[in-house]
This record gives structure tokens, sequence and C-alpha cells, in this order.
């Protein structure tokens, strides 16, 4: 196996796949179950199960899917869904024995979500917990901050070990990767500044650090012009930048090439100064790179 | 002012040729072209990078570009438009959209594709933000009455309050009002149905063909 510099949950167990799609449709087990044995001998430490808009209406799919996965591979499982239920009936689903006592992940809790860390007491499970949204006297806030990102993951690992007696390994922080195409805000340099500041901070050494690399280069061609992989240049890039400072684990397709860039590469260079550009300029040089 | 000058416009804007394209746009005004007519032929191009998105020759990076150089010739032309209403030129009055992210999520940045591509495109956007509550829908729409209300969620929590939503439209005895257009994440037309809302779209062009769907507006290709 090739050697990774993160830890890789495997996302493509998701209709937002335009290839995977179809099995959600027409409910092929099979075909999610092939998807499920790619990943994992491609080297997922854990398969996300996302059921997303079938989930709506089928309320039982996502326990389905985590039997029917489970049949096939013994990588542990990443159970993504905002809703406590599904969390529930998905922890009871799981077969521990089966993914070889590796814990599955709940994924994910957030500040307005608190209740669902309850379910820690009654499962063995790993927890992801995202950083990107508070409570604020009781209304929901996103936070566009390095600093806001960093106090929400202090304050959410704080309240999982005292209120839940949370190891530090078991808790994962999801530090939001948003879309680079799409970034008015600058918050791609916000999340990179946030893996700083929670990788340097002391108080919340050993927990794992995350985030949704695909979405940094989605809606961009997998190629430019002449044929260089700009998707995976620009998710390495953002490893190359983050890795060392702290990020440990991407939910990600474990069938890239994710490596870290030699720091005089030259996408690498280019990468870091799209980041400081004003937005115009940003554009304009994606748009570049896209047709170089 | 030539046709010629103006043609040479959308081809520029369409073609991402920025500080080309924005240069001969001060000019045409400076020199007195109707402001109303250059936002015209900005939607033009519009459509032509809308088509070029959809055939996967431009991507978001292009979009984006493309309503960043709309924002400036917007914010050239539009304090003139006054001035040329005054001097005779009609311009129709614009269709407005409500558009909000549903409650319970924050997810922002679709939304604000959706709503710079259609105030780009003529619209009238009233943005709710995000995390908005189905009364703050009703008071909007009560408000404004427009012609399309947009719901945006990204999280699957989303469709619900989609569908919550749209039945407090219903409750409130305003649905039959307007049309609504969901978007956002994986929206798709088993969530529609579920939401009960008239249309979806996948992207921002498709928002843009929806609303001009409804509202029976126009659109030229150039």
């Amino acid at each position: 196996m090739i050697a990774r510099p993160v830890t890789v949950i495997g996302e493509r167990i998701n209709p937002g796949f335009r290839s995977v799609e179809p099995f959600f449709a027409g409910r092929d087990f099979a075909g999610l179950q092939a998807l499920a044995r790619r990943q994992a001998e491609a080297g997922a430490a854990w398969l996300n199960i996302n059921a997303s808009q079938y989930a709506q209406r089928d309320p039982g799919l996502m326990v389905d899917i985590v039997r029917a996965v489970q049949q096939v591979v013994d990588t542990p499982l990443s159970l993504d869904s905002p809703d406590p239920q599904v969390q529930q009936a998905c922890l009871q689903a799981c077969d521990a024995v089966r993914a070889g006592g590796r814990k599955p992940i709940i994924n994910s809790l957030t500040e307005a979500r608190w209740p669902m860390a309850a379910l820690l007491d009654r499962h063995p499970a790993k927890i992801m917990i995202m950083a990107s949204e508070r409570l604020q006297g009781g209304e929901l806030v996103r936070n566009t901050t390095a600093v806001e990102v960093h106090e929400t993951a202090r304050r959410l690992v704080q309240r999982l070990t005292a209120e839940h007696g949370v190891a530090r390994d078991d808790i994962i922080v999801d530090i939001a990767i948003t879309n680079l195409a799409a970034d008015t805000e600058g918050l791609v340099p916000v999340a990179i500044e946030s893996v700083r500041l929670i990788g340097g901070d002391a108080d919340l050494a050993g927990v794992h650090l995350c985030g949704g690399l695909s979405n940094i280069s989605q809606d961009l061609p997998a190629r430019t012009r002449s044929g260089v992989m700009l998707k995976d240049a620009i998710e390495n890039a953002f490893l190359t930048l983050t890795v060392p400072a702290g990020l440990d684990m991407v939910i990600g397709t474990p069938w890239k090439p994710y490596r870290l860039l030699a720091a005089d590469d030259p996408l690498l260079q280019e990468f870091r100064e799209i980041l400081l550009c004003p937005r115009r300029e940003a554009l304009r040089r994606i748009i570049r790179l896209q047709r170089s | 002012m030539s046709d010629a000058e103006g043609q040479r416009l959308v081809t520029l804007l369409a073609d991402m040729q920025e500080a080309e394209a924005l240069e001969l746009a001060r000019r045409m005004l400076d020199a007195g072209f109707d402001p109303v007519k250059l936002l015209g032929l900005c939607r033009e191009a519009m459509a032509i990078v809308g088509a070029r998105y959809e055939a996967q020759e431009y991507f978001l990076t292009e979009l984006m570009l493309a309503g960043e150089m709309l924002t400036e010739i917007g914010a050239m032309a539009k304090p003139l438009i006054g001035q040329a209403r005054d001097a005779g030129t009609a311009a129709a009055a614009p269709v407005k959209v409500v558009i909000g992210t549903v409650h319970g999520d924050l997810h922002d940045i679709g939304k604000n594709i959706v709503t710079f591509m259609l105030d780009i495109n003529g619209y009238e956007v009233v943005d709710l933000g995000v995390n908005v509550p189905s009364k703050a829908f009703i008071d909007a729409v009560r408000e404004h009455h427009p012609a399309v209300v947009g719901l945006s969620g990204f999280l699957t929590l989303a469709f619900d309050a989609m569908k919550d939503t749209i039945d407090a439209f219903r409750t409130a005895g305003v649905r039959e009002d307007f049309r609504v257009m969901i978007g956002g994440g994986q929206v798709d037309e088993r969530v529609m149905k579920f939401a009960g809302a008239d249309g979806f779209g996948q992207n921002a062009v498709e928002a843009v063909s929806l609303c001009d769907g409804w509202t029976g507006r126009a659109r030229h290709a150039g």
C-alpha cells in the first residue's frame, strides 16, 4: 500500500457523486458493496455512509446500507447523518466484531445538536465534531474566523471530556474545507489557519483534525488543458500546508494520489499566492491554471 | 454607438476578457450608451457563459468571474439608469425573488451564487440569509410579493425544513401567490415532491432558467 500523509475516510458512498447516484436510485446494494470493497482495497481506514436525500423517504436505508457494506468489508464505518435516531439505529446495526473492534464514527456532532453526544454513553464510537458553527445566545451562527473555529473546537472537546468522558483519540474535529472557486469569504485560508491554531493548542493534543478535502476542488476540471491533474494538485497543495500543522485525516477518495508537494513545487507556490490574492485576481489565476 | 461595439462587449464578457470588457463598458457608458441596453448585453453574455458552463467548457471559476465582472458593470450602469429613465427610456419593473437558506442550515455558498446570478440577470433578489425561520419567509413574501421564492439547504435536515416552510406558506394562505424553487446540496425531483416545491435546480444556471421559465422572460443566447 502507498504511504499516505493522512488517514482517509472513504467518501464515495454518497449519492452526491454522479456515478454513485444510480445505486441509490435503484436500491442497488450490490453496487454499493462493490464501491465499499474498492475503497477498502484502496486503503480507506473508515467508510463514510451518506444517503443524503435518499434517507429522507426511507429512514431505514442507512441501516440497510450499513448491513450490506459490513457483509463485504471489515472496514469500520463513518455514519454520516445529522439525525440522532438514524445514528442510534446505525450504531446498533454496526457489527463491532466484524470491524475487528475498531469503532465507528458518529458524523457529526455540532453545538446545536448537542443531545446527540449522549449516544457516546451507550455506544463505543468515535465522534466527528463540526467546528464551523456555534451556538450564540441560542442562535446558530457560522464561524468565519480561525479564532472562532478554534474556540468552538476547544469548547466542544472540553464538554465531550467533562460530560461524556470521551478520550482525545476518539475525537475528530472537522475544520470545514470549502470550495476554492466559490470562496468569496476567504474560508479556505480560515481552514488552514484553524488547523494551525487547533494543531498547536497543547490543551487539544491527541484530538484528530479532519476535513472534506474534495470540497476544495469541486466543480473545477479534473485536468488542465495540458493534462495536469488539477483537482489532485489543489488538494495536495492544501494537504502540504495543513498536514505539518496537524491535519491527520480527510474524508476523501482513497484511490486518489494524496501526497505532500515539494516546497518548490510551482503549483504549491501558485496555490499559496491564490490564497493571498484579492478575489478577482484569484479567479483569474485559477482560470489560467485550468487553461494551462 | 455601433451595434458592433455592443457585440464586442458581449464577446469580451463571454470570453472572460475581463480588463478589456470593463474598459469597453466604461467607454460606452461615458459616450452615452443606454445603460439599460448595456445591462441587456451583459445578460446576453451571461446566457453564453451559462451555456458554456452547462456544456462543461466553463467551470464554476468562469461563472464566478463573469459574476464579478457583471457586478462591476452593474455598479457603473445602475446609477445612470435613473437618469436614462427620466430621459424617457422605458425599463420594465424587475421581477422579485425572495431567497434564503432554510432553518437549521447555515450553508450559504450555493445560495449566494444563485442570488448573484439572479441579480445580474435582472431580478430583484431579497436575500434573507441563512437559518431562516418559516415565519421570516412568510413576512418577506407578504412585504415583497415575489414571483418566486428560493429555498436553499445543504444538509439532509434542510429537506424537512423546506417542507415545513412550504407547509407554512400553505397554512398562511400564500402558497399560490408565487412559485417555489429549491436548491443546494443534493436536491432532486424526489426532494422537490417531498417538500412540495414547484421546481429544483442543481446549479445557479438552472435556478435562473427556472425563474425565466416561470416569469416568461425570453432568453437570448446571442
